[in-house]
């Protein structure tokens, strides 16, 4: 059973623009994939019908075999515990030290507190911000801060991590950084969908590409590249 | 929720208090004060109510027979009257009684009434009470029906002076109570909505790794219910122990103004409230819910 499937999905906003038209996605169970294409393509629109930040204005979104689009407005807590997201601006609570950011996640979900301590030592090691655990947002680089967010959203387990530009506000140094940490939290079995338009880390990573343009899915290809042109 | 949990948003809520000091002490006072002023003037109608009572007792109307009703019919007048549900007492007063009793009024001068010798131009009348000073005027009307009743008398401006003051009182007083609620209600409403916007990163954060919409709510109906609970025992406090105060002072130095005691007449307006108190902060988070919504 594929882990994400998206069948002729259409989201029209309120105000008329058609974010997606007809979109048909699998996703199986540990795969990366890089979403690409120009901004207002519709892959942050795609990204958010996976959580339910949005429902589809017509066609199927599953999500582990669950309808996500006519999903319980009280099962929707329940999905989204199963999915880590990661956006281009962080989101943290800058009053709180990073290990309060962490394991935020897990208090607002009732897990046990040894349960919570032991995790979000797990994921501040993952993310190689130990030494930085009391510090607060503020006091931190940007690539610090996007890497504290990106262990709030793997602290749950996901089953699978959203990554929406996570480089998107990073220097060169801090993307690459970054790219290697998803790729290794792929690597170790959670599946990640990363939005981007960072042709370069696309290029070096090898990965599965989804190109989009206008709410259409242009091209679809395994261990590509970020332009069709390029051929290795 | 664990208790962990309902320690979490009690934190949560405590911070919003914390966050925004000003708005908190406007919500609680405005809370005090608008259910102080609502306790003030329940116990003073309480009060005025039971003065009303006390005399409306001791003011009895009077039905005069005339001088040729025999005391058979009078007998049979007053077993009549007793049997009505509006009174509460009844008894007969002779003229002999009648005349022995303004004689005893005369005191010293009661040699006066000597020159009238053995003729006395008092009538037998009916002395009734009725149960209750609203049924003081329809007991008269049904008196001067009796046969033989040739005229009845109360004191009817008195009574009725004092029920318009307890209308008043409680009108004056719910009037302007509900009008101070109203206040309360919207600043409790205000601080609220104001923690909402304040918290609004939190709460889109909470939602997104799967907070469930109650421990999105919690904090802010705690907020509100501890707004609401600290303005109600204030005034609850300021209510009972000034009325008991006022009570004790009052029992010494006018032991003949019938007042209400304190229990359970101020301890139950002070729980009515607190119960309010909890309510206003309630309804306050409630107009608050589909803001939280839209954050
Ligand atoms: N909440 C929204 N309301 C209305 N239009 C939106 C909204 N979000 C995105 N859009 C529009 O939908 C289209 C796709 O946007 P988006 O999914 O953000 O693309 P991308 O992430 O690829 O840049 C754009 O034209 C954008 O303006
Ligand atoms: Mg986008």
């Amino acid at each position: 059973m594929q882990l994400i499937s998206l069948r002729n999905v259409s989201k029209v906003y309120p105000n008329g623009v058609a974010a997606l038209r007809g979109v048909e996605l699998e996703i199986s169970k540990g795969e990366f994939t890089f979403l690409v294409g120009p901004s207002g393509a519709g892959k942050s629109t795609l990204l958010r019908l996976l959580f339910r930040e949005e429902v589809p204005t017509s066609g199927v979104v599953l999500v582990n075999g669950h309808d996500v689009g006519r999903m319980r407005r009280r099962q929707i807590p329940f999905l989204r515990r199963q999915i880590g997201v990661v956006f281009q601006d962080f989101r943290l609570l800058p009053q709180r030290t990073v290990v309060e950011n962490i394991a935020f996640a897990l208090r607002v979900t009732e897990v046990h507190p040894r349960e919570i301590k032991r995790r979000v030592s797990q994921v501040l090691e993952l993310v190689g911000l130990t030494d930085r655990a009391l510090a607060v947002p503020p006091q931190l680089s940007g690539g610090e801060q996007q890497r504290v967010a990106l262990a709030r959203a793997m602290v749950g387990h996901p089953l699978v991590l959203l990554a929406d530009e996570p480089t998107g506000n990073l220097d060169p140094a801090n993307a690459n950084g970054m790219m290697r940490t998803l790729l290794e939290i792929n690597r170790l079995g959670t599946t990640v969908i990363m939005a981007t338009h960072a042709a370069q880390l696309v290029d070096r990573a090898r990965q599965r590409v989804v190109a989009m343009e206008d709410g259409q899915i242009r091209r679809d290809a395994l261990a590509a590249s970020y332009s069709e042109e390029v051929v290795r | 929720m664990r208790l962990r949990t309902w320690a979490f948003c009690l934190t949560e809520a405590n911070q919003n208090l914390l966050r925004n000091p000003v708005l908190a002490i406007a919500s609680i006072t405005t809370t005090a004060v608008s259910l102080l002023v609502l306790g003030v003037f329940l116990l003073l109608s309480a009060n005025v109510n039971q003065i009303t009572n006390t005399i409306e007792n001791q003011v009895a109307v009077r039905a005069f027979f005339s001088q040729s009703t025999t005391s058979a019919q009078e007998a049979a007048a007053l077993a009549a009257v007793r049997g009505s549900p509006k009174v509460r007492s009844a008894k007969i007063v002779t003229r002999a009684q009648a005349l022995s009793q303004l004689k005893h009024e005369f005191g010293d001068q009661g040699s006066v009434l000597n020159s009238l010798g053995s003729a006395n131009p008092l009538e037998d009348s009916l002395s009734v009470t009725a149960r209750t000073p609203s049924d003081v005027a329809s007991v008269a009307k049904q008196l001067s029906r009796v046969t033989g009743v040739v005229r009845v008398s109360y004191q009817s401006q008195v009574v009725s002076r004092l029920f318009s003051l307890i209308d008043g009182i409680r009108a004056v007083g719910l009037g302007l109570g509900i009008l101070l609620l109203l206040g309360a209600l919207l600043v409790i409403n205000n601080a609220i909505r104001l923690g909402i916007i304040a918290r609004r990163r939190e709460i889109a954060i909470m939602r997104l790794v799967g907070a469930t919409e109650s421990l999105v709510h919690w904090p802010f109906i705690l907020e509100g219910l501890i707004l609401g609970l600290i303005g109600s025992v204030v005034a609850a406090g300021a209510s009972w122990w000034g009325y008991a105060a006022l009570y004790s002072s009052a029992s010494r130095s006018l032991p003949f103004v019938p007042l209400v005691t304190p229990i359970p007449f101020a301890r139950d307006i002070a729980l009515l409230l607190v119960i309010l108190g909890v309510l206003l902060g309630t309804v306050g988070f409630r107009l608050s819910v589909r803001r939280l919504a839209r954050v």
